[in-house]
């Protein structure tokens, strides 16, 4: 019989760990006492030794959560038949093979790869579904490995809110997006995406700590000094995004991309691999379908200071930070009613329903480049656990009492996360 | 509570209930005998019967010799003979030389006598650890008895409760065996005047809630609820259910909460395996409630090795309010 690897329980409080880092091949020997993987919890990182000799198999992933006292992989007698044992998760399969730069196919964003065959999900959350016609499989998992919770169900039934009536009059503008650049910096320069109904000027909280690199910030069509293009939907909109950035013909950059500019600095990780030296996630779009939409929607129609202000008080967790100045900034860039109309068409394309209609689970699963994922753990406009498809090498970086602005709500630690991610390259 | 006029209520601590119930008892009903070891002029281990000998004198409030399964075993036949005795053990692990006349004849003498006869007996056993009394004075052993069927097992875990539990044990016809933290015993609360009853097999909702339901049993009633309390800050609502009764057990009320919260701890001072919590976890798995379960069920209970001496080891083996905050943050946010 093989010896099961257990995850161990290193703190009072801990009920699930993560293997950071296996110190032993799949298949490969490991003798007693030997360190075999390092664990990280929420304190500390340690080594873990081999309870027993053996050839070590089914590993789980490092990065992947698992729960105390459950096996984490098998470890085989010489000559032992190396089988599955009855609780181990069928292997993965293999990745998808990488994609080249040059000949990447359209379209970009492909669905989530399908659910595992044997379906994770409280009995709750069966009942649930069972009673709403809804079929588990389709449904995110928000729990320990993916398991379906009364919630994530939940989620799906919630009615989304009629979209506000507003007439969309604008005249679609064609021209290429606005790009600015800074001066000085060295290096492969840092490209930044932001978010809906925001932009370019959002990032100057983080500058400073980016001055040593070439800063590229990027005005979204219908955002900021760009041509109020008609976006059909997401995927026209990577387009654009990508067109932009071939234009640009840079070597490499780093991407940034913060909510929908998030969702695109991945679209475009995926299709341009060669192309990106790193990736940070800021609050990304596109890893579920949940969404606050009224917050957007909200912010997208406010005509005035005194009704923008109070949505944008629920992008942050510290509302202090909406000073009136703050507000009264923000609505100056939103005076154009025709931007407004532009911004409110470009969330009924890109967000119908309130849903995030787009899904790049499965690209975030094919990023090759060093990716750090950051996000604000009180964010109410997307719900932080949408990290939690990250792969197991890209970082997750989860500040408390942070809302949906971590660049805004921890200015120094975010750079300074951006800045690990450009400098080790 | 059945008074129609308003009733006084007082603090008394929990002995003081205990003792309160006793001195009713022995007073409106001539049956009504005390046994057990030094009742009597020195007043019981833990000062429960007190001065109650003084009052109703040596032949109500009897000192037995010091032989558990003797005086048990007179305890069943006095019962069994239309006596209402009152059996006092010093300590509830001393249960164990009594077994004998507990779980073989006081537990199945109504069921082996086709129903002929019934053995009215109430037994006091003083439990849990907390008081440095060592591996053999501190076990909480209500799951040995509660595997017994023809025995009631109840656990009171406040002073109104151990007085009107006690009362309502009286007027069973069959063994009832209540077992009182000993931590507990000085605790104050509310005590009504005069006779009442709780009935026996009916769990207490403490406190409401909507997020986890954390079945506790007597003292781990009160870490739960301090528990809850600190949870209450983080915006996490615990409905805290005292069970009571172990034996039997109220389904409708844990299997209800259950329903509402979706998520079940159970919190006991017994040794976890085999234990209160493994009987209240086995309830929700067989019922309906199961479908409501959004996570999987957590046991705080007991560790696996009798109770240490030292005073720190001896809180290690036990749950505490830590234990049971991060057993509740863990199941309320997903992490298991």
């Amino acid at each position: 019989m093989p010896v099961a690897v257990i995850m161990p329980k290193v703190d009072m409080d801990m009920a699930s760990g993560k293997v950071m880092d296996w110190y032993v091949k799949e298949g490969a020997w490991v003798e007693k006492g030997a360190p075999i993987f390092e664990i990280e919890t929420d304190k500390a990182a340690m080594e873990v030794e081999a309870e027993a000799s053996g050839f070590l198999h089914f590993r789980v992933s490092e990065g992947e959560d698992i729960p105390i006292g459950a096996p984490v992989g098998w470890l085989f007698d010489k000559g032992e038949a190396v089988a599955a044992p009855a609780d181990v998760k069928a292997p993965e399969p293999p990745e998808e093979e990488e994609q080249s730069a040059e000949d990447a196919p359209t379209p970009e964003v492909t669905p989530s790869a399908p659910a595992s065959e044997s379906l994770r999900a409280t009995p709750k959350s069966r009942r649930i579904a069972h009673e709403n016609g809804i079929d588990l499989a389709t449904v995110p998992g928000s729990g320990p490995r993916g398991r379906v919770q009364a919630d994530d169900v939940a989620a799906l039934l919630e009615v989304p809110a009629p979209a506000p009536a507003m007439p969309a009059t604008f005249d679609a503008e064609t021209g290429p997006l606005a790009v600015t650049r800074s001066e000085g910096g060295t290096g492969d320069p840092v490209l930044l995406l932001h978010g809906f109904a925001s932009d370019s000027m959002s990032w100057r909280p983080l500058e400073a700590t980016l001055a040593h690199k070439p800063l590229i910030r990027v005005d979204l069509p219908g955002h900021g000094k760009s041509p109020k293009r008609r976006v059909p939907d997401f995927a026209a909109l990577v387009s654009m995004i990508r067109e932009t950035f071939d234009s640009l013909a840079l070597d490499r950059a780093h991407l940034v991309g913060h909510s929908l500019g998030g969702a695109l600095a991945l679209a475009l990780a995926d299709t341009r691999p060669a192309k990106v030296a790193s990736l940070t996630l800021i609050a990304p779009a596109g890893l579920g379908p949940e969404l606050n939409a009224d917050i957007l929607m909200g912010i997208a129609k406010s005509t005035r200071v005194e009704s923008l202000s109070p949505w944008l008080k629920q992008l942050v967790h510290d509302e202090r930070l909406i000073t009136d100045s703050y507000a009264r900034l923000a609505m100056a860039g939103r005076q154009d009613p025709t931007l407004r109309a532009a911004q409110h068409a470009y969330a009924e394309a890109v967000f119908p329903d309130g849903v995030q209609a787009f899904d790049l689970r499965a690209a975030l699963g094919r990023v090759t480049a060093t990716t750090k994922i950051v996000w604000g753990r009180q964010d109410q406009v997307i719900p932080w656990r949408h990290a939690l498809h990250a792969q197991g090498s890209m970082a997750l970086h989860l500040f408390d009492r942070v809302g949906h602005m971590p660049q805004l709500e921890a200015p120094e630690a975010v750079g300074k996360l951006i800045a690990e991610c450009i400098d080790t390259r | 509570m059945n008074a129609e006029a308003p009733v006084a209520i007082r603090e008394l601590s929990y002995a003081e209930a205990l003792r309160e119930a006793m001195d009713i008892a022995l007073g409106s009903d001539e049956r009504v005998v005390l046994m057990g070891e030094d009742i009597g002029v020195y007043g019981g281990a833990f000062q429960v019967t007190g001065d109650l000998v003084h009052k109703y004198g040596e032949d109500r409030v009897m000192d037995t010799p010091i032989s558990e399964l003797g005086g048990a075993g007179v305890a069943v036949g006095a019962a069994l003979t239309g006596l209402r005795p009152i059996f006092e053990f010093q300590f509830s692990d001393f249960a164990a030389l009594a077994m004998e006349q507990i779980a073989n004849q006081a537990a199945k003498l109504r069921f082996m006598l086709g129903g002929e006869v019934s053995v009215p007996l109430v037994m006091r056993f003083p439990a849990g650890s907390g008081t440095g009394a060592a591996a053999q004075h501190s076990q909480s052993i209500e799951a040995w008895l509660g595997h017994v069927p023809g025995l009631k097992v109840i656990q009171p875990a406040t002073p109104e409760d151990a007085k009107g539990l006690l009362l309502a044990a009286l007027e069973d016809p069959d063994p009832v065996m209540i077992f009182e933290h000993k931590i507990l015993y000085k605790m104050k609360g509310p005590v009504p005047e005069g006779h009442y009853t709780t009935p026996i097999g009916k769990a207490a909702k403490r406190r409401d809630g909507q997020d986890v339901s954390i079945v506790a049993t007597s003292l781990m009633v009160h870490k739960a609820l301090e528990a809850a309390d600190q949870l209450a800050a983080d915006g996490i609502e615990a409905e805290v259910i005292d069970l009571r009764s172990v034996r039997p057990m109220d389904r409708d009320t844990v299997l209800a909460s259950v329903r509402k919260t979706g998520r079940l701890i159970c919190v006991y001072e017994g040794v976890k395996t085999l234990g209160v919590g493994a009987e209240v976890s086995a309830m929700v798995a067989e019922s309906d409630a199961f479908d409501f379960l959004d996570a999987p069920i957590v046991r705080l209970g007991g560790a696996e090795a009798p109770i240490p001496y030292n005073p720190d080891l001896e809180k290690a083996v036990v749950p505490q309010v830590p234990d049971i905050l991060a057993a509740a943050r863990n199941i309320t946010s997903g992490r298991i």
